[in-house]
């Protein structure tokens, strides 16, 4: 215990003086924040309007729809459908079966879908539908002028909640010594190398945690863009980031012997396509995804971060938040015991 | 004496390369072992062979009596490493590096402030302890690299090549201060390619060439085991070619190689040599500019065993 404390002093200390950590991990997400403010601030910063939903007449859910404070219900005939949502005069059309007909991929489209897909499961439950539960977190998502940049953020918090990668690769190499110097001499001493890991991933946590409040602060104070409804439930997601970061970085350290510049790549690879594939690029990707792939939103990790961030804050919803959690919490074992096997292995071939 | 590591006929293989190829060694508690041979004969991977580092594909090596694995904490315990490379933490300065490895073995915080001084000032570093390693040169890097691995006074230490690229006097600190820790008792096994180095500090030697262990003993045991056991160099104000191949006649003599004007004459057998070739220069009336006789070194040694020089 004494020992893992001590590690976890100087390797911190090693982690925090390096100067690649104090840029890709302290500056660089903060400069991407101002970029993304700038590119995307002017050209979106329109207040959603409200919301127009096309509905048959007659059937139980337009009264729920109708309480929604931001939903517009226009009853309408079904062979005016198609011509409605192609001049944009409705954003969606919910038929009978609570089916949901769109022409068109928007935020407006992906709130709708939320909102129904909540409703369904309500119904499931057999409970009573209130739609006064559904204005009060999209309100206040209102006055903050919610608008598609807000998805370009959550999508860009839960890249960076992944950082502690590069920290966890660093780790890695560090302590194997087929991989580094220092990985020579740790090995030489009676240091057991799971306590030099388990410290390397307890410091590597606790740097890209505070890397990540630190951009929040800024999120919030500087650019004024206010994305948390709901700290505690989004602090789960950003802290299983952190988490799933970590271990993914000890797991590409340790699971192959590619030099440290290698596996950086393939860290900066895998993260900006994850990145990608959840909206950071553009909420478009993200909202095609949700139409034509649902299954990759739902077990790509930063995905899952980014959409739950969006739907707790935003939608105020917690529908796929254990989901969610557990599906992270998943892949930190399964990364985690991979990399367990990977290290048992304990003299080297080469060095 | 008592024998703490044994290395009996370990063969070690990357991939198609072999670079032990059923090599010995064995220390002795409170000797100086030198192990010399050439860049890449297999010093470095005998050294990370007997620490268990490198698994190995053959043959046996025990540390203290013990059967040595990745997993002997108790061994390691009582081991030094100081690694051919400088391996120390970039972002951690002189003093924060050789705490935190003097702190890998000693936990009671007060000796470990002792150790870690002592440390410093056996490299002479104490300029320094707040310097990053980047900001050190070559020589005060290599110096930290050392104490970094004597720093928690080892029973056992492996040094590997530690006074490569540095310069004359701190090398000769830095042996002057592996002699102290051998008198403070501590056993050292020093792998070098300079032959001087092995000479002026070794106890005993082992000879290493293409992975295997060409013979081991004191100095004096190894140059008892060539047949050169003098060399006498000489060089005349004018000598005729008949004359000089008359020295072959010699009593003695083994070989003569010419050097510009310097013959280079080898005996074997020391007795009365330079008595001899004097005897020799008067008969033939010759003028000698210089004349000095110079006793067989290990690259002589090194020479008649392998066939080849021992040289950068
Ligand atoms: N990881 C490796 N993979 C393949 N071959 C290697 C590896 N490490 C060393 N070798 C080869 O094994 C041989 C022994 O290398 P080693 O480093 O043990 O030599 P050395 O005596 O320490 O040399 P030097 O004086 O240059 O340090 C060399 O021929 C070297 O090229
Ligand atoms: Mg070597």
């Amino acid at each position: 215990m004494n020992n893992i404390i001590r590690n976890c002093i100087y390797q911190g200390k090693n982690l925090f003086r390096d100067g690649s950590f104090l840029f890709w991990g302290m500056t660089y997400p903060i400069i991407m924040a101002v970029f993304f403010y700038a590119a995307f601030n002017g050209m979106m910063n329109v207040n959603i309007e409200d919301i127009n939903i096309g509905i048959k007449e007659n059937k139980g859910i337009s009264n729920i729809l109708e309480e929604i404070d931001f939903i517009n219900v226009h009853k309408i005939d079904e062979s005016e459908v198609s011509e409605k949502l192609e001049s944009g005069e409705i954003d969606a059309f919910v038929d009978g079966n609570l089916n949901l007909i769109v022409k068109k991929s928007g935020i407006n489209q992906t709130i709708i879908k939320e909102v129904v897909e909540q409703i369904k499961q309500i119904l499931k439950l057999n409970r009573p539908v209130d739609g006064s539960e559904f204005s009060v977190s999209y309100v206040t998502g209102k006055n903050q002028e919610a608008n598609s940049i807000v998805v370009i953020f959550y999508s860009l918090i839960a890249m960076v909640s992944t950082y502690g990668i590069y920290a966890g690769i660093a780790t890695a190499s560090l302590v194997q010594a087929n991989l580094s110097n220092i990985g020579i001499r740790i090995n030489a001493t009676p240091l057991r190398k799971e306590n030099f890991l388990i410290a390397g991933v307890i410091v590597s946590f606790l740097m890209n945690l505070l890397a990540n409040a630190i951009l929040l602060l800024f999120i919030n104070y500087v650019l004024k863009i206010h994305l948390f409804n709901d700290i505690k439930y989004s602090a789960v997601f950003i802290i299983l980031g952190n988490l799933f970061g970590v271990i993914l970085g000890i797991f590409i350290g340790v699971s192959n012997k590619k030099s440290s510049n290698t596996k950086t790549l393939i860290a900066i690879a895998v993260t900006l396509l994850l990145s990608f594939f959840s909206g950071m690029m553009g909420p478009w990707i993200k909202v095609m995804l949700d139409e034509y792939i649902p299954f990759l939103n739902r077990i790509n990790p930063v995905s899952i971060i980014t959409n739950n961030l969006y739907r707790i804050n935003l939608l105020g919803s917690t529908r796929s938040a254990v989901e969610g959690a557990i599906m992270l919490l998943f892949y930190c074992m399964v990364f985690l015991l991979l990399s367990y096997v990977f290290l048992r292995r304990k003299s080297y071939d080469s060095i | 004496m008592r024998m703490i590591v044994k290395v009996k006929n370990v063969v070690k293989r990357y991939s198609e390369k072999i670079a032990l190829d059923h090599f010995n060694m064995e220390v002795y508690e409170g000797e100086i072992l030198g192990l010399l041979g050439p860049n890449g004969c297999g010093k470095t991977t005998a050294i990370n062979c007997i620490l268990s580092l490198l698994s190995f594909d053959k043959g046996e090596i025990e540390v203290f009596g013990k059967k040595m694995t990745p997993n002997s904490y108790d061994i390691k315990r009582q081991i030094g490493l100081v690694p051919q490379e400088v391996s120390v933490f970039e972002n951690l300065t002189v003093r924060e590096n050789i705490d935190y490895f003097c702190g890998l073995y000693v936990d009671d915080k007060n000796v470990r402030k002792r150790y870690v001084d002592e440390a410093i000032e056996f490299v002479d570093l104490k300029d320094y302890v707040k310097f990053y390693p980047k900001k050190l040169s070559g020589g005060l890097k290599r110096r930290l690299n050392i104490a970094c691995g004597i720093v928690h006074k080892p029973k056992l230490i492996f040094m590997d090549e530690p006074t490569v690229a540095v310069d004359a006097q701190s090398r000769n600190f830095i042996l002057e201060g592996i002699k102290r820790l051998n008198g403070e008792s501590s056993t050292v096994v020093y792998t070098t390619h300079y032959l001087e180095e092995a000479e002026m500090l070794c106890s005993r030697i082992v000879i290493m060439d293409n992975g295997k262990d060409i013979v081991s003993g004191t100095t004096e045991e190894l140059k008892a085991m060539i047949t050169t056991s003098e060399k006498i160099v000489v060089s005349f104000v004018s000598i005729e070619d008949s004359v000089a191949s008359l020295m072959k006649g010699i009593p003695h003599v083994i070989d003569i190689e010419r050097n510009g004007e310097d013959f280079i004459i080898k005996f074997e057998n020391g007795i009365n040599n330079l008595s001899n070739l004097l005897s020799f220069i008067t008969e033939h009336n010759l003028t000698y500019t210089k004349l000095y006789s110079k006793l067989p070194t290990l690259n002589d040694v090194f020479l008649e065993l392998t066939g080849k020089e021992l040289r950068d």
